[in-house]
């Protein structure tokens, strides 16, 4: 391995399709469609599942039928391997951008009102249309609840990482594996353990303030671990030279370890953040529900996007069912935008940090 | 963390430098900032602890109560009525376990595919883009399967499911109760909420999660190897079979138990999805299944002191399962070729 | 430059936060602070449009519809102010004894109902809204006992009608029930025997008496399915053939489904309408020692009333009241829940019948509104009862609206042998001008727009709709919207949902445009790093 290093090596490019492989799956394909057609028009069968489903088996079997003509077992092995593979992960991505296309076509519905962005359900019942009332109260509430997490998660998380890499020793290691152990904590045990200790216990009303504590404990121990995962990284010779310049422990963290495993950094925590704003579970048990705007997250129920779904497609209402899709669009277009955020922060130039650099010293030269 | 494939290789010198290096320990002077520092990093390491222990402890103190008021028929009762002091988790646990299987049946072939397609099949110009859109899939939050499971795949899953119980009923799992194959009129419901269901939706939701772990121990398989099976003539699947899954088979392990833990603590999905019954409901196919985080969420709110108690100890079973998985899964990796080279 | 990463990070969430919570807050009068409750599902659908209603005083009332036995318990932790249930705490279920909370409280009739036997049964294609049952047949089905739709049993209650030969799925709640209780309590009442060897064969203590929680048989076929939302919901799926669930009217009326005629003391088939309830709860005992169990109802009158009108399934929910500040429960809070309950106790009971509920009677009305005064830090009001425009009300005190409730038709008495589905042309011209002239003098200047501008802020024609006549017809009416509550009832899932022709080819082209953002969007961050990583090398 070591010595490979020197030459520089690229992997061969074994891609490309032929022509003959491309006739060979149409040819395939279709007869699969015909004889599946054939076989529904004889047999009792229904259901665009069942016919997607005996049409693939199908198709298999004829392509590796085609290509036994003129391939040996190897070469049958091979296509028929790859074919299986590549028909994988297109049913995969279909199968997933379905479910994204699915969501919004079905919440489509509910999307183009202006007032489901800016209203709350206060005034709109189960049976009012969509021209009134809307999520405002579940996107703020989301965006609250996330943010107090954060305050929490973010400095606790990642001075917990350092600790694990910069002062190893058998603490650090029992404090590790604690962290793991907890990775493995339900979500919804995560509420409970909030309901029954902060609610039930203490008396802390069911509020935003209850429901991002249930969200800290279920993303901490995801953060500690992605961030130390991160943090493990970073060349120890870096740390040697900071440490060889006469820095001390603190000044090494902060000036070169943290810096180096930025964009790893925010990756960590803005998956961790992704994961926390669309878990359910834990706010289900914590947050209470309300159907009007509270922007105070110490008093009285508040209601993220998730759980705004949850209530809104319990109801037999197609115009209730219709803004539960709506929410679900607009709850993974915040995680989108989230993704895009950790990839733009997370970038080694990234285009905020110039962007808010500029803006900070036209700032200076104005007050100058 | 998860995507760092194409990184130049001095990147990868880098890394390799640092592991090369790990065992050098680093002294440190610790001035009195630093001690600070230091202070600040132990007691925040501390804190989580703290959090951490008080999740487990008062869990194992709350559901003490309730082990203790039952005993070990807690693990063998199927029934749910903690009141009365009849309950116990032999249901919902099987349920559970029926369902994250079944998942894991769904999701790891479709994820090994994916995986070894996006490594080894796909063209470098899509396989970016490939990788970016698998992470972002694996951050689709789980309601919106529920949606998408209770909404669409149901509807079109019973048809498959009904001819599943006409043609293989024979089959123990696959048989369904209450339902007459040659009845023209018999009733969808019966096909409704079921395990399969459910798992299905479990499944595609850790797809991504899977996929990504696999792809990433595949990515790692040498070069050289790859490069060597295929210079004695080996055809492409000949080499991925003999090079990059036999060096990814831990990986590959991993990242199974990995699913199958994100596939155990699912709630909302399964709540969404299956109508509740308190025994071991082994035909998948039929209507009714359980588990153990969708009856956490079905009955926190109307738990008495017992109840609350009852739920804390089947959290802490679920809990306890989860992390048996996570930690056989982690040593796996760890011991496997592919693990102890990441 | 590092922590700007983290406050940049942290600012970016909240800076939407603050600055929509600005621009968006809503004119909230200062006075009354919001109330939290939680509890019935039976109740939800009337109390969701009360708390809509109170939003116009400035009163601000949560309520999470999580089921009764949720909403006790919330109660008893003291994590909501105030809880709705259709029992009262105390009660046997099973062989435990519902612990009343430590909290002091009192209990103020919420809203009269029926508990309606929701079905989903087609006959040659079409839905079959006419279907009669007597209450054994009925436990029968829900025991188990009678599996198939063709049942002779209940072929012989409707003659005429060749039933399919289907499985019937009983659906019924998965979570802790005030309507499984309700039911459940008129079922171990009335056919204790069919009752007790079903929970016997589910593994429960016999006799069983009533459950908040369904005991289900595997392999029976038994659906479960959360809150009262959850049934309807599963039930008014057209996939779901043949399935039947217990749910409070205003559901059925909601999703447009029909409910069973259920046959009563008097040899009659009866549907859940306001006045047949008005009529069975005539023979509630209503406990009035005074005490924890003050207000709380004895049904086993109202199973057996003799009246050809009365519903056996009728009843009426509470609300639970905290009478002392404890915890989070502050006197400001008092007040807004005591406006709030002087509210539906007088104006809102006028929308219980559109609702699909009945209006509480006078007597209940007044002991509620003696009620409230316990609660800490009301604004106690002697409000005149006269006053509330409460269609159940009279001079002399009687229930109006029971006293003129009209008789069941001649085809919906046991024994009837006509063979027309007939209901419809026999009764209706009957029926409806009937009631009509009798209630209106009484009650229409009150429902009507003019006096109550302050609750229903529409226009609209009626106050109020005869709920029997719609259901009567035998056949799903076409939609029917009141435009002072903005309530539709009878109509089908389509219908709540108008389409708009105009609006669709252009909704389809937002589809796409959205669809092709999305796909943009998500293309945008490789091609991003893409073009990046290019400018760099």
């Amino acid at each position: 391995m070591t010595t490979q290093n020197i030459v520089e090596e690229q992997k061969r490019q074994l891609h490309g399709i032929r022509i003959r492989d491309l006739l060979t799956t149409l040819t395939a394909a279709t007869s699969a469609v015909a004889a599946t057609g054939f076989l529904f028009s004889i047999a009792p069968l229904n259901g665009v599942l069942t016919f997607v489903l005996i049409a693939y088996v199908l198709f298999i079997v004829f392509f590796a039928l085609i290509t036994a003509i003129d391939d040996d077992r190897e070469g049958v092995k091979d296509r028929v391997a790859s074919v299986i593979i590549r028909s994988a992960a297109v049913i995969i991505f279909s199968a997933l951008v379905f479910i994204v296309v699915f969501t919004i076509s079905r919440g489509f519905e509910a999307l183009p009102y202006l007032n489901f962005f800016t209203q709350d359900m206060s005034l709109a019942g189960p049976l009012d249309p969509l021209s009134s009332g809307g999520i405002l109260h579940s996107i703020l509430g989301s965006l609250i609840q996330i943010a107090i997490a954060l305050a929490i998660t973010i400095p606790l998380g990642l001075i917990t990482a350092v600790f694990l890499n910069e002062i190893p020793g058998k603490y650090s290691r029992f404090v590790r594996t604690m962290v793991e152990a907890m990775t493995a904590l339900p979500s919804i045990v995560a509420g409970l353990f909030i309901y029954a200790t902060a609610i039930l216990l203490l008396g802390v009303q069911k509020s935003g303030f209850a429901a991002a504590l249930a969200i800290s404990v279920m993303m901490l121990p995801i953060m500690i671990r992605a961030s130390d995962v991160v943090l493990r990284i970073v060349p120890g010779t870096l740390k040697e030279a900071s440490l060889g310049l006469g820095a001390g422990a603190w000044r090494t963290a902060w000036m070169v370890t943290l810096p180096t495993a930025r964009s790893g950094l925010t990756t960590a925590i803005i998956l961790a953040t992704a994961r926390g704003i669309g878990e359910t579970s834990p706010v289900l048990l914590t947050s209470g529900f309300t159907a009007s705007l509270n922007l105070n997250p110490t008093e009285g129920p508040m209601v993220s996007l998730p759980l705004a779904i949850f209530q809104f497609v319990k109801s037999p209402e197609p115009t209730m069912i219709a803004r539960g899709f709506g929410t679900a669009a607009v709850l993974m277009f915040l995680v989108l935008i989230l993704f895009m955020l950790a990839r733009i922060l997370g970038s080694d130039k990234n285009v905020f940090g110039n962007l808010v650099k500029n803006i900070r010293k036209l700032t200076k030269k104005k007050v100058a | 963390m998860a995507t760092k494939t194409q990184q130049s290789l001095s990147k990868d010198a880098l890394a390799m430098a640092a592991d090369t290096q790990k065992p050098r320990q680093l002294k440190y002077v610790w001035d009195f900032q630093d001690r600070i520092f230091r202070g600040v990093m132990r007691s925040a390491g501390s804190s989580v602890l703290v959090i951490m222990g008080l999740v487990g402890l008062f869990l194992t103190l709350r559901a003490s109560e309730a082990l203790g008021s039952v005993g070990f028929s807690f693990f063998t009762t199927q029934a749910w009525e903690p009141d009365s002091g009849n309950f116990g988790i032999a249901a919902v646990i099987a349920g559970t376990v029926i369902i994250a299987i079944i998942a894991i049946v769904v999701a790891v072939p479709f994820s090994l595919g994916t995986a070894l397609y996006i490594s080894e099949y796909a063209p470098r110009r899509i396989k970016r883009l490939l990788i970016t859109m698998v992470d972002l899939m694996a951050a689709i939050p789980s309601v919106v399967f529920g949606l998408w499971g209770f909404f669409f795949l149901q509807n079109e899953v019973t048809p498959v499911a009904k001819w599943l119980s006409q043609n293989f009923g024979w089959i123990p799992f696959l048989s369904v109760q209450g339902s007459d194959p040659s009845d023209p009129l018999t009733s969808n419901t019966v096909f409704t909420s079921s395990s399969l269901i459910a798992g299905i939706v479990v499944g595609l939701m850790i797809t991504p999660i899977v996929t990504s772990v696999m792809r990433e121990v595949f990515s790692q398989a040498p070069i050289g190897e790859r490069e060597a099976a295929l210079g004695l003539g080996s055809t492409r699947w000949g080499m991925v079979r003999n090079v990059v899954l036999s060096f990814g088979k831990g990986g590959i392990i991993g990242a199974t138990m990995l699913g199958l833990g994100r596939a155990l603590g699912e709630t909302i999905a399964v709540y969404m999805i299956i109508s509740p019954v308190f025994v071991v409901q082994p035909r998948i196919l039929e209507n009714g299944a359980n588990s153990v985080s969708s009856l956490i969420a079905l009955r926190y709110g109307e738990a008495t002191q017992m109840g609350m108690s009852a739920l804390m100890a089947a959290g802490l079973a679920l809990f306890i399962m989860t992390l048996i998985v996570n930690f056989a899964a982690s040593s796996i990796v760890a011991r496997s070729r592919s693990g102890a080279s990441s | 430059m590092r922590l700007s990463l983290k406050t940049r990070l942290v600012s970016a969430l909240l800076t939407p936060a603050i600055l929509f919570g600005f621009s968006a807050s809503p004119a909230e009068a200062a006075e009354y602070v919001p109330v939290n409750g939680a509890g019935s599902s039976w109740s939800a659908n009337a109390i969701d449009q009360w708390r809509r209603n109170v939003v116009q005083y400035g009163m601000r009332v949560n309520y999470a519809s999580t089921g009764s036995s949720d909403g006790r318990n919330q109660f008893k932790a003291g994590t909501v102010d105030f809880a709705s249930s259709e029992i009262p705490y105390g009660l046997k279920d099973g062989s435990v004894v519902d612990a009343l909370p430590s909290r002091a409280f009192a209990y103020i009739p919420l809203v009269a109902g029926g508990t309606a036997l929701m079905y989903n049964l087609k006959i040659g294609g079409k839905r079959f809204t006419n279907l009669k049952m007597s209450g054994e047949n009925l436990t029968k089905v829900f025991t188990g006992v009678i599996t198939s739709w063709d049942d002779p049993a209940i072929a012989a209650e409707n003659p005429g009608v060749s039933l399919p030969k289907r499985k019937i799925v009983p659906v019924v709640r998965s979570d802790g029930s005030g309507s499984t209780a309700q039911f459940t309590s008129w079922m171990a009442d009335e056919h204790t025997k069919i009752w007790d060897d079903y929970c016997k064969l589910a593994g429960r203590s016999t006799p069983c008496g009533l459950t908040s929680n369904y005991p289900v048989v595997s392999g029976k076929g038994y659906v479960s399915q959360p809150g009262s939302q959850g049934v309807s919901g599963y039930v008014s799926q057209n996939a779901n053939e043949g399935t039947i669930t217990y749910v409070e009217y205003s559901y059925a009326l909601k999703t447009g489904f029909p409910v069973l005629k259920l046959l009563n003391k008097s040899d009659h088939y009866v549907l859940p309408t306001a006045s047949n309830v008005a009529v069975a709860l005539l023979e509630a005992k209503i406990d009035t020692r005074p005490g924890n169990s003050y207000l709380t109802q004895i049904l086993t009158g109202v199973y057996s009333s003799k009246d050809p009108r009365s519903y056996p399934l009728s009843s009426y929910s509470y609300l639970i009241i905290p009478t002392a500040v404890s915890g989070s429960f502050t006197a400001a809070k008092g007040a807004t829940l005591g406006d709030f309950a002087y509210y539906y106790l007088c104006e809102g009971q006028q929308q219980a019948e559109v609702l699909g509920y009945s209006p509480l009677p006078i007597n209940l009305v007044k002991a509620g509104l003696e009620q409230v005064k316990k609660i800490p830090g009301v604004s106690a009001k002697n409000k005149d009862v006269a006053k509330c425009n409460n269609p159940t009300f009279s001079a002399d005190g009687t229930n109006l609206l029971a006293k003129n409730a009209p008789m069941p038709p001649a085809a919906d008495k046991k024994g009837y042998t006509g063979t027309d589905p007939g209901a419809d042309p026999g009764t209706d011209p009957g029926t409806d001008p009937g009631t009509d002239p009798g209630t209106d003098p009484g009650t229409d200047p009150g429902t009507d727009p003019g006096t109550d501008p302050g609750t229903n802020p529409g226009t609209g024609g009626g106050g109020y709709v005869d709920n029997g006549g719609i259901v009567d017809n035998g056949i799903v009416g076409p939609g029917f919207c009141d435009n002072d509550t903005g309530i539709c009832q009878a109509v089908s899932a389509e219908a709540i949902n108008p389409p708009n022709p105009s609006g669709r080819a252009f909704a389809q082209a937002q589809i796409i445009f959205l669809i092709v953002l999305f796909i943009a969007l998500l293309l945008a961050v490789p091609v991003l790093s893409v073009l990046r990583r290019r400018k760099q090398n």
